[in-house]
């Protein structure tokens, strides 16, 4: 047990390091979630008066909390096909390293970068003029449910690389999933601007769930009912995705 | 002698129809340095996948160690250093980091990472270039790189995959000296190459394969001994192809017919004929085919190599000049008995 924290303490920080030798990277990073606020605020100003609350900030700053969470999705996948290539990780399957410590550590990397960016667009949001209804614990509450949706989807996308153990198909199925992952969900507007089939459809999407508990805490306060739906699906997910992942680990090399 | 690595029948086929690796039966002792020689597709890198827990036999089994590599795969694991085929380096870190990260991944403490991390890149010669990033290593330091993640930790045994596969030759020869100062303070070690050369400069015991079987084993001079006597090589001048054909054959006609001659192999410029005693041979052969009619470039005589015996084998010359493996079929041509 020991031994499993300290790899997967050890794996993390190899991700990590990754930023001190590109800051490049961590700058590009950052400075992303602030485009894409002061962007989508700009883009959707004008249809705020259908909104029953606040600005088009407030509205949507909680969304883009999830919507990094789903567009980081494939950054391990990327780095995991970058080792699988460079034959990085078949060195290290041959150590007695813990198999989920590994898988973990990826986790934890992702983890880190999200929570990075979540700081920068409250930062930006609060500059912009929104607020946090529920304070310091919504924020915290928010950390937990978007981790688990996050490690849900970076499981998946990293299981299918760790199968594929090429980029194109990876590519190509995580738009596939992702891109609709984001648009069946009130991410953008809210569900009862949105035909039926896809109300229907937001049903069966992690990440609409993610964001039904969220933006409560943000806007008005805490929707618990939401919040355990929250917890339950998002919660499920990250396990299946991590089963899947360990599974695919455990056929890697075959 | 305690047998370092054991393997039972190791099988593994590949969707269901490649036979990468056949039913392998060996036993490599504890403190020599084991050698598995054949060309591209032998098998070499399956069966060294095999027994360091990287992949699943088909059936049959192996023990590294002592321990099994299906039931007891951790500890396999953690007594057996693995260098891959292509150096398998993090272009993200610094030869330093990567070092550092196996010696966490071995589990040993801070303090020992840090005298090993040091003492491996002096000793293989990456002090000054270990705080840059692997990306800028050139091939040769990436593969020293990856021996050195293999030796973290002193394993027991070391398993390098080609060691020195497309390396310049001062490279390839300082490799072959850190492998021999290794197996000196004790460490097992097992090599897969297609190279001869290094067979038979490094390896206390060869086993040549060829299409996932042992098909030799024995040491290089064991093996060169099964194939008796000299090897008297000709050359025949001749322009046309069509012409030469038709004259190796006659001459090897003539030669198959004598006793004295064992075997008689075509090459490229001519053939070789195998025979007891180089020298009383040779004024004969001489002899025997100018009275054929037939003219006769160069004459040369030299002891066997394991070239000729991977050829009695295989029925394949390895070509090393290539940097790959090219399997020419020849005919092995036996004289009756
Ligand atoms: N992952 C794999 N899937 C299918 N076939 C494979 C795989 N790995 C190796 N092979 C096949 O197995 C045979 C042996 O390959 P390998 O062990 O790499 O040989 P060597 O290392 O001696 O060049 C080859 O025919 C190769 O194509
Ligand atoms: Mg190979």
């Amino acid at each position: 047990m020991r031994n499993a924290i300290k790899d997967t303490w050890y794996t993390l920080l190899r991700y990590l390091r990754t930023f001190v030798h590109n800051p490049f990277w961590m700058l590009i990073l950052l400075i992303q979630p602030m485009i894409w606020l002061v962007l989508f605020t700009q883009l959707f100003q004008s249809i705020t008066l259908g909104f029953t609350s606040g600005s088009y900030v407030q509205f949507f700053a909680p969304g883009l909390i999830v919507m990094l969470a789903v567009f980081n999705a494939n950054a391990l996948a990327f780095r995991m096909l970058n080792d699988i290539n460079y034959g990085v990780l078949e060195k290290m399957i041959a150590t007695p390293v813990n198999r989920y410590s590994l898988i973990v550590g990826g986790l934890l990397y992702i983890a880190v970068t999200w929570v990075l960016q979540v700081i920068i667009v409250l930062i930006v949001s609060f500059l912009m003029g929104a607020s946090v209804a529920t304070g310091v614990a919504g924020v915290l509450l928010t950390f937990v449910i978007v981790s688990m949706l996050g490690i849900g989807l970076t499981g998946l996308v990293a299981a299918l690389a760790v199968t594929m153990k090429r980029p194109e198909p990876v590519v190509l199925i995580a738009n596939l999933i992702t891109l609709p992952l984001m648009f069946l969900s009130s991410i953008l507007i809210p569900a009862y601007l949105t035909p039926s089939w896809i109300q229907t459809a937001m049903k069966f999407n992690p990440v609409n769930y993610a964001i039904l508990a969220v933006r409560p805490m943000f806007l008005t306060g805490f929707d618990w009912m939401a919040i355990a739906q929250a917890v339950i699906v998002c919660g499920a997910f990250a396990l299946v995705a991590i089963v899947v992942e360990t599974a695919a680990f455990r056929r890697f090399g075959g | 002698m305690k047998n370092i690595v054991e393997t039972f029948n190791l099988t593994k086929i590949y969707n269901k129809q490649v036979r990468a690796v056949d039913d392998v039966s060996v036993q490599i002792e504890e403190g020599e340095i084991f050698g598995l020689l054949g060309p591209n597709g032998a098998g070499k890198t399956t069966t060294i996948h095999m027994l360091t827990t990287l992949t699943r036999p088909t059936s049959g089994t192996a023990r590294v160690g002592g321990y099994d590599v299906l039931k007891e795969a951790r500890k396999v694991r953690e007594i057996t250093g693995y260098s891959a085929q292509e150096a398998g380096v993090d272009e993200y870190s610094s030869g330093r980091e990567y070092l550092t990260l196996f010696g966490h991944y071995y589990h040993l403490d801070d303090q020992t990472i840090r005298r090993r991390v040091n003492e491996l890149l002096e000793l293989l010669e990456l002090t000054d270039a270990a705080d840059r990033l692997v990306a800028t290593y050139s091939g040769g330091m990436r593969k020293r790189l990856e021996i050195g993640t293999a030796l973290m930790h002193r394993p027991q045994l070391l398993v390098v995959d080609e060691p020195t596969l497309g390396l310049d030759i001062q490279t390839r020869v300082r490799i072959w000296d850190y492998i021999r100062t290794l197996n000196k303070d004790g460490m097992s070690i097992l090599l897969t190459t297609h190279y001869l050369e290094e067979t038979d400069k490094l390896c206390d015991r060869v086993a040549i394969m060829d299409h996932g079987r042992i098909v030799a084993l024995g040491t290089p001079n064991e093996l060169k001994g099964e194939i008796h006597g000299d090897v008297v090589m000709l050359t025949l001048p001749l322009e046309e192809p069509d012409q030469r054909a038709k004259t190796v054959e006659k001459a090897t006609r003539i030669l198959v017919a004598q006793t004295f001659v064992k075997e008689v192999q075509p090459t490229d410029e001519g053939l070789n004929a195998y025979v007891d005693q180089g020298s009383s041979a040779v004024p004969q052969i001489l002899h025997l085919l100018e009275q054929g009619g037939l003219t006769i470039g160069e004459i040369s005589l030299a002891r066997p190599s394991l070239d000729d015996v991977f050829l009695k084998y295989t029925g394949r010359t390895i070509r090393e000049e290539k940097g790959k493996a090219v399997g020419a079929r020849a005919a092995w041509i036996r004289r009756p008995r």
